[in-house]
C-alpha cells in the first residue's frame, strides 16, 4: 500500500523534530521509513504502529542521530569541504560586516589597480626595441665634444664614421645610418594632394639586416640598394595605394624627387624608439645622399648604428675608439684649426672628444642627447613611478591589516568561542588566511575591471596604447601569485595576532584593545599619511614650476602668434614673400616675418665662430645658434634690442650683419663696444676634398646690434650664445594677430594659402601653445602625480574612515558616560579627531623634509626655477590634515550626537 | 537464526558491494530487504550501519548516486563505479579466500560450490 501525502509529511516533520537536518541524508532515511512503513502495513499494521516499529529498528532517535553523524563524518573528512566550509564562514563574516569589506575590497582595488596600471606602463617602457632579435649586438655611435665655452653631448656622427669604422674593426658585421631631414610634403605620381609625412628618414641598405623589421612585399637585402628607391610602411601603402600592391609605384617628395616604392615593410612596432614611415636609400646624386657620401667627420649629422658580430665585446670596442678620433677626426681638426693642432693637444688643453656606444636596449630610457631620433623616456620615471606604485599598494595593504585587527575585538568573542570548542590555533590562523585572501582576491577582480576602466584615460595622459593582457597566460598566473603573496602578507599579521587570545580573558571581555593597543597601527596611519603629504608636495611643486615656466619672462612675446608652417610647398622664396604680403593686407593680421628658426622648436642649427682678426684655436670658438629670420623678425617676436638697431632695408649690408644675443658677447670676449665689430666662421661652400673646412676661406659678419636674452630652449637648459642673420628662409611664416579673431584669422591665412599652394596641405599652429608643448613632458607629470597622490590620498582616507567608525563604536558607552556627565558634542568631536590628528601631524613632521630633498633633486635639472616656500609644505599639510578630518568628522560628530540613552542601555 | 552483528561487522562493505553489483542500481532499503531475502533473514543489515557504510563508499569514489522523485519522497539510488566493479570482485574473492582460511583453522571441510 502506498503511503498518502499527509503521512509522508507527518513522517518528514516527526524526523525533523528528530534532529535530522542535513541535506542528502533527510531524504534518503524518509524514503527509506516510508518504504519499510508501507511493507508493515501490508502485513496489516496501522500507520502509526508501523512507523514505530520501524524507528525501533533505527535505534529511535539516538540511532537515527547516530545514523546522521556518521555519515557527516565521512564527508567532512574530504579537504574540499573543509575549506569550502573556510569560504562559508569566511563570506558569511565579509557579509555580515558589509561596511568593512567593502572599505578593504574597494581600498586595495584601487591601491591593486593603480599598480596594475604602472607596472604594465613600466613593461612597456622596459620592453622598448626588444622586437630586434639581433638588439644586444646593436650600438649607437655617440660623441661628446668639448672645447672653448661649447659642450655637445650628441648621438650623431660624422657620415664617413660608420665606413671608418666597419674596415677598421673586423668585430663590426655591418652598419647603418639615418639623416633626418624634417618633415616632407609626399603625393603619388597621380595625385595632386599633397601629404606632409613627418616619419620620413634616409638610411643605408643595411637596415633591414640590422633591424629586425619585416619586409612583407620586395626585397630586403636589395630594396634600399639603388637611388631613387623608397621603402614604406604597411600603412603608408595602404595610404597612399589603397587596395593595391605598392611595390614599383612612385611617390613625389616635396613636389621634386621621385622615388620608386622598392619594399613594404610592416610597421614599425610602437615599442621602438624611432618609428620610420617612409625610408629612402641614401645613395645616388639627392643632396642628402651626396652628404650620406661626403667625407666630413666634422658635420655630425648621421645617428649611425653598428651590428657588431657573435661574441664582440662592445666594451672592448668603445677602449679603442680614442686611436679611431687620432686617425680620422684628428687631421681634419687639424687642417681646420692650423697643423699645429693634433688631436693630443686638443685633449690636452682641457677639451674633450670621445666617442661612445649605447645598447641598442638602453636607447629609450637612459639616453637623452641631441640629436636623438624621437623624444625618448626617461630610467629616472621608471623608477619614481614604480616608487609610487609599491608605495600606493603599501597603503593599500596597511589599510588592510589595520582595519582586520581593529575588528579583532568584535571578533574577539567568536575566537574564543572556536577555541573553547576544540579549535586549533593553526585552524584559526587558517580561516583568517582564508579570508584575507579571499577579499584580494575581490579586490583584484575589481582592480581589474578599473584599470580596464580607466586605462584609456592614463593612455591620454601617457600618450601610450597600453592595454590589459586578458589572452596571456603568464598575466592570470602573475595575478594569482599576486592574490595569494598580497592575501598572505596582508592577512598574517591579523591573523596571527587574533588567533593569539586567550579564550578565558576574552570570554571575559578582557581583551584591551581599541587605540591604546594599537601603536603598530598608529605607526601604519602615520606611514601612510607620510606618503600621501610627500605625494601632495610632489604634485603642488611640479604644478608650481610648470606656472613659473608659463609665466616667466622669455624676452619674447608666444601670444597672438600664429605660425604657417611649410612655406616651401608654396615654390621660391619670392612666392613665399608675396603670401607674406597678402596675409598681412588682412586686418586682424599686424606683423610677419619669415624665419628659418622659431624660439619654441627643438630645431637647431650650430656653427662655430671666433672673433674676427684671430687664428681660430680651441679656446677661442664659440659655438653659436645660427638662425635665418627676415627684417621683420624681431618686432614679429616682440624681443628687444638692448644696444644698435635691428635688421633695416635703409642698410643694403645688413646681408652681412649679425645681431648676437647678450650671452654671446662675453663669450666672444668683444669688450665694451661690440658694434661694429666682426665675428667669423667657415665658409663650408669651399670644403677641402677631405671634407674639412678650410682655414683660408672664411666669411665675416659685423654686429649691428644686441638683443636682450630670450629664452630658446626648455627651462632645463641655460640661454646659449645666439646669432640672427638676415637670409632667405623658407621654415615658417609667422604672424602676429589682433586677439579676439583667432578663427577668422585661421580662415583668411587658410584661404590665402589655398589660392597660393592648391594641393599643398596647410598646417598651422600657434606659439604659446608650441611652447607649451617643449613642457609637455613635465605636463604629464604634473599631471600623473596629481591623479596617483590623489589615489593615495583616497585609499588612506578610506581606511582612516573605517578605523574612525571603529573607534567611535568601541567608546560608544564612553561618549554615553561623558555626555551624561555634560560633555559637549564639540568636546567629544574633538576627543575623537584629536587621535587621529595627532597622528597625522607626526606624519607632516616627517614627510616635510623627505619631499624637500626629493623636489630639491628634481629642480635641480632646471637653470630657472621656482622658490618652494614653506607655503607649499604648509598648504600639502593642510590639505591632508583637512582631507582627514573631513574623513573623521562625520564619523565622529555621528558618534558625539548619538543619544547616551542608547549606547547605556544594558540590553 | 540471526548471525550475531559482531561477526557481520568486517564483512558488511563486501555484501553491499556484492548486492550492487549483482542488481545493479539499488536504493538502501531494497539493500536491506535483498540482503534479508538472500540469507533467508539470518543477515539482517541494520540501518545504523547500513547508511554509513554506503556514504563511505560514495566518499571513496566507488558508489555514484541518481536521485529520483517518487510523489512526494525523493529516492537515492546507488550504483558501482567502474572503480567500485573491481573493488566488489576483489572483495568478494578476498572474502572467499577468508572463509578459506576460516576452514583450515576451525579444521572443517567448507565447500564453497
Amino acid at each position: 500500500m502506498k503511503l498518502t501525502n499527509d503521512h509522508i509529511d507527518y513522517i518528514i516533520k516527526d524526523l525533523h523534530y528528530r534532529g535530522i537536518v542535513v541535506d542528502g541524508i533527510e531524504d534518503e532515511l524518509i524514503d527509506h521509513i516510508c518504504s519499510a512503513v508501507e511493507v508493515e502495513i501490508e502485513n496489516g499494521q496501522k500507520f502509526i504502529e508501523a512507523y514505530h516499529e520501524v524507528l525501533k529498528k533505527f535505534g529511535h532517535t539516538g540511532g537515527l542521530r547516530e545514523v546522521q553523524k556518521h555519515s557527516l563524518r565521512f564527508e567532512n573528512r574530504k579537504t574540499k569541504i573543509m575549506i569550502r566550509n573556510y569560504l562559508i564562514i569566511a563570506w558569511r563574516n565579509l557579509r555580515k560586516q558589509g561596511f568593512y569589506s567593502f572599505t578593504n575590497i574597494f581600498g586595495l582595488a584601487i591601491g591593486v589597480a593603480a599598480c596594475l596600471v604602472i607596472v604594465l606602463f613600466i613593461v612597456d617602457e622596459l620592453s622598448y626595441d626588444a622586437y630586434n632579435t639581433k638588439a644586444d649586438r646593436i650600438f649607437r655611435v655617440n660623441e661628446e665634444i668639448k672645447f672653448g665655452g661649447n659642450h655637445m653631448v650628441l648621438c650623431v656622427s660624422g657620415a664617413p664614421t660608420a665606413n671608418a669604422m666597419l674596415q677598421d674593426y673586423p668585430e663590426i658585421e655591418s652598419t647603418v645610418r639615418f639623416r633626418s631631414y624634417g618633415t616632407y610634403l609626399v603625393k603619388t605620381a597621380e595625385g595632386t594632394q599633397n601629404i606632409k609625412e613627418q616619419n620620413l628618414i634616409w638610411t643605408d641598405s643595411t637596415f633591414f639586416n640590422v633591424f629586425s623589421v619585416n619586409v612583407l612585399e620586395g626585397n630586403p637585402k636589395t630594396a634600399l640598394k639603388d637611388p631613387a628607391s623608397i621603402a614604406i610602411s604597411k600603412s603608408t601603402a595602404q595610404k597612399y595605394f589603397p587596395g593595391k600592391s605598392a611595390l614599383g609605384e612612385t611617390l613625389i617628395l616635396d613636389n621634386k624627387y621621385n622615388a620608386k616604392v622598392t619594399a613594404v615593410y610592416e610597421d614599425i612596432p610602437t615599442a621602438s624608439h624611432f618609428h620610420f614611415d617612409l625610408m629612402v636609400a641614401q645613395v645616388g646624386d639627392w643632396p642628402v645622399a651626396k652628404e650620406a657620401q661626403s667625407n666630413a667627420f666634422l658635420n655630425e649629422n648621421f645617428n649611425t648604428y653598428l651590428l657588431l658580430k657573435q661574441g664582440a665585446d662592445a666594451k672592448v670596442l668603445e677602449k679603442m675608439l680614442p686611436v679611431f678620433l687620432k686617425k680620422y677626426i684628428g687631421p681634419q681638426i687639424a687642417s681646420a684649426l692650423g697643423n699645429d693642432m693634433t688631436m693630443e693637444k686638443f685633449l690636452s688643453t682641457g677639451n674633450k672628444w670621445e666617442i661612445t656606444l649605447t645598447p641598442l636596449r638602453d636607447i629609450h630610457l637612459h639616453s637623452d642627447r641631441r640629436g636623438e631620433l624621437e623624444a625618448n623616456g626617461n630610467i629616472t620615471y621608471i623608477y619614481l613611478f614604480g616608487i609610487i606604485a609599491a608605495f600606493i599598494l603599501t597603503i593599500a595593504c596597511i589599510n588592510f591589516m589595520n582595519l582586520s585587527t581593529a575588528r579583532s575585538s568584535n571578533r574577539a568573542k567568536e575566537v574564543g568561542v572556536r577555541k573553547v570548542m576544540g579549535s586549533l590555533r593553526s585552524h584559526l590562523v587558517r580561516q583568517f588566511l582564508t579570508e584575507s585572501i579571499l577579499v584580494t582576491f575581490f579586490s583584484f577582480a575589481v582592480a581589474i575591471w578599473l584599470s580596464y576602466m580607466f586605462l584609456p584615460m592614463f593612455n591620454n595622459l601617457s600618450l601610450k596604447h597600453l592595454q590589459l593582457p586578458f589572452t596571456n597566460v603568464t598575466f592570470y598566473l602573475v595575478l594569482v601569485v599576486c592574490v595569494l603573496v598580497i592575501g598572505l602578507m596582508a592577512g598574517l599579521y591579523p591573523s596571527f595576532f587574533l588567533s593569539a587570545f586567550k579564550p578565558v580573558n576574552v570570554l571575559k571581555g578582557q581583551v584591551s584593545l581599541g587605540m591604546k593597543s594599537g601603536i603598530i597601527r598608529s605607526g601604519l596611519v602615520v606611514f601612510q599619511f607620510v606618503i600621501s603629504i610627500s605625494l601632495i608636495i610632489a604634485a603642488i611643486t611640479v604644478n608650481k614650476q610648470l606656472n613659473f615656466i608659463q609665466n616667466k619672462k622669455l624676452g619674447f612675446e608666444k601670444n597672438q602668434v600664429i605660425i604657417v608652417h611649410d612655406p616651401y610647398a608654396l615654390g621660391k622664396y619670392s612666392k613665399i614673400q608675396t603670401f607674406k604680403n597678402e596675409v598681412l593686407k588682412i586686418s586682424s593680421i599686424s606683423k610677419g616675418t619669415i624665419s628659418g628658426f622659431l624660439p619654441v622648436n627643438s630645431d637647431r642649427n650650430n656653427s662655430t665662430y671666433w672673433k674676427d682678426g684671430r687664428q681660430p684655436t680651441p679656446d677661442n670658438l664659440v659655438s653659436l645658434q645660427t638662425w635665418s629670420v627676415d627684417r621683420d623678425y624681431i618686432e614679429t617676436m616682440g624681443m628687444k634690442i638692448s644696444t644698435g638697431r635691428g635688421f633695416s632695408a635703409e642698410f643694403p649690408a645688413d646681408s652681412t650683419a649679425v645681431i648676437l644675443n647678450e650671452a654671446a658677447i662675453p663669450m666672444f670676449s668683444l669688450g665694451e663696444n661690440p658694434i661694429g665689430q666682426k665675428v667669423t666662421t667657415f665658409d663650408w661652400g669651399h670644403i677641402r676634398p677631405d671634407g674639412s673646412p678650410d682655414p683660408e676661406k672664411t666669411k665675416s659678419w659685423t654686429i649691428v646690434g644686441i638683443i636682450e636674452n630670450f629664452h630658446f630652449s626648455t627651462m632645463k637648459e641655460g640661454i646659449t650664445p645666439l646669432g640672427l642673420f638676415l637670409n632667405k628662409s623658407s621654415g615658417n611664416v609667422s604672424f602676429k594677430f589682433h586677439s579676439g579673431k583667432t578663427e577668422q584669422v585661421i580662415q583668411s591665412i587658410e584661404r590665402m594659402w589655398k589660392q597660393m599652394a592648391p594641393g599643398q596641405p596647410f598646417h598651422y599652429s600657434f606659439l604659446d601653445e608650441d611652447f607649451l608643448k617643449m613642457y609637455a613632458s613635465e605636463q604629464r607629470l604634473s599631471q600623473i602625480f596629481f591623479v596617483f597622490a590623489g589615489l593615495a590620498i583616497v585609499i588612506a582616507c578610506l581606511g582612516l574612515f573605517a578605523l574612525t567608525a571603529f573607534t567611535a563604536e568601541q567608546r560608544t558607552k564612553e561618549i554615553g558616560i561623558r555626555k551624561v556627565l555634560g560633555a559637549s558634542v564639540s568636546s567629544i568631536v574633538g576627543l575623537l579627531s584629536m587621535e587621529f590628528g595627532k597622528l597625522i601631524l607626526i606624519a607632516f613632521v616627517i614627510a616635510a623634509p623627505l619631499a624637500w630633498f626629493g623636489v630639491d633633486w628634481w629642480l635641480k635639472s632646471y637653470t630657472y626655477k621656482t622658490e618652494i616656500g614653506v607655503m607649499v609644505y604648509l598648504l600639502a599639510g593642510a590639505i591632508a590634515l583637512a582631507i582627514a578630518w573631513l574623513t573623521m568628522g562625520y564619523q565622529s560628530i555621528r558618534a558625539a550626537s548619538s543619544d547616551p540613552v542608547r549606547s547605556l542601555r544594558n540590553e | 537464526m540471526t548471525h550475531s552483528s559482531e561477526l557481520l561487522k568486517g564483512t558488511l562493505r563486501t555484501i553491499v558491494l556484492k548486492v550492487l553489483k549483482d542488481h545493479g542500481k539499488t536504493y538502501g532499503y531494497e539493500i536491506t530487504q535483498r540482503v534479508k531475502e538472500l540469507s533467508e533473514g539470518s543477515i539482517v543489515v541494520t540501518e545504523g550501519a547500513l547508511y554509513p557504510t554506503l556514504h563511505k563508499l560514495e566518499a571513496e569514489g566507488l558508489l555514484k548516486t541518481e536521485r529520483v522523485m517518487i510523489g512526494k519522497r525523493a529516492r537515492k539510488y546507488y550504483m558501482l563505479t567502474a572503480l567500485g566493479k573491481s573493488e566488489a570482485k576483489q572483495r568478494v574473492g578476498e572474502f572467499i579466500e577468508f572463509i578459506k582460511t576460516m576452514g583450515v583453522v576451525l579444521q572443517m571441510e567448507i565447500n564453497l560450490q
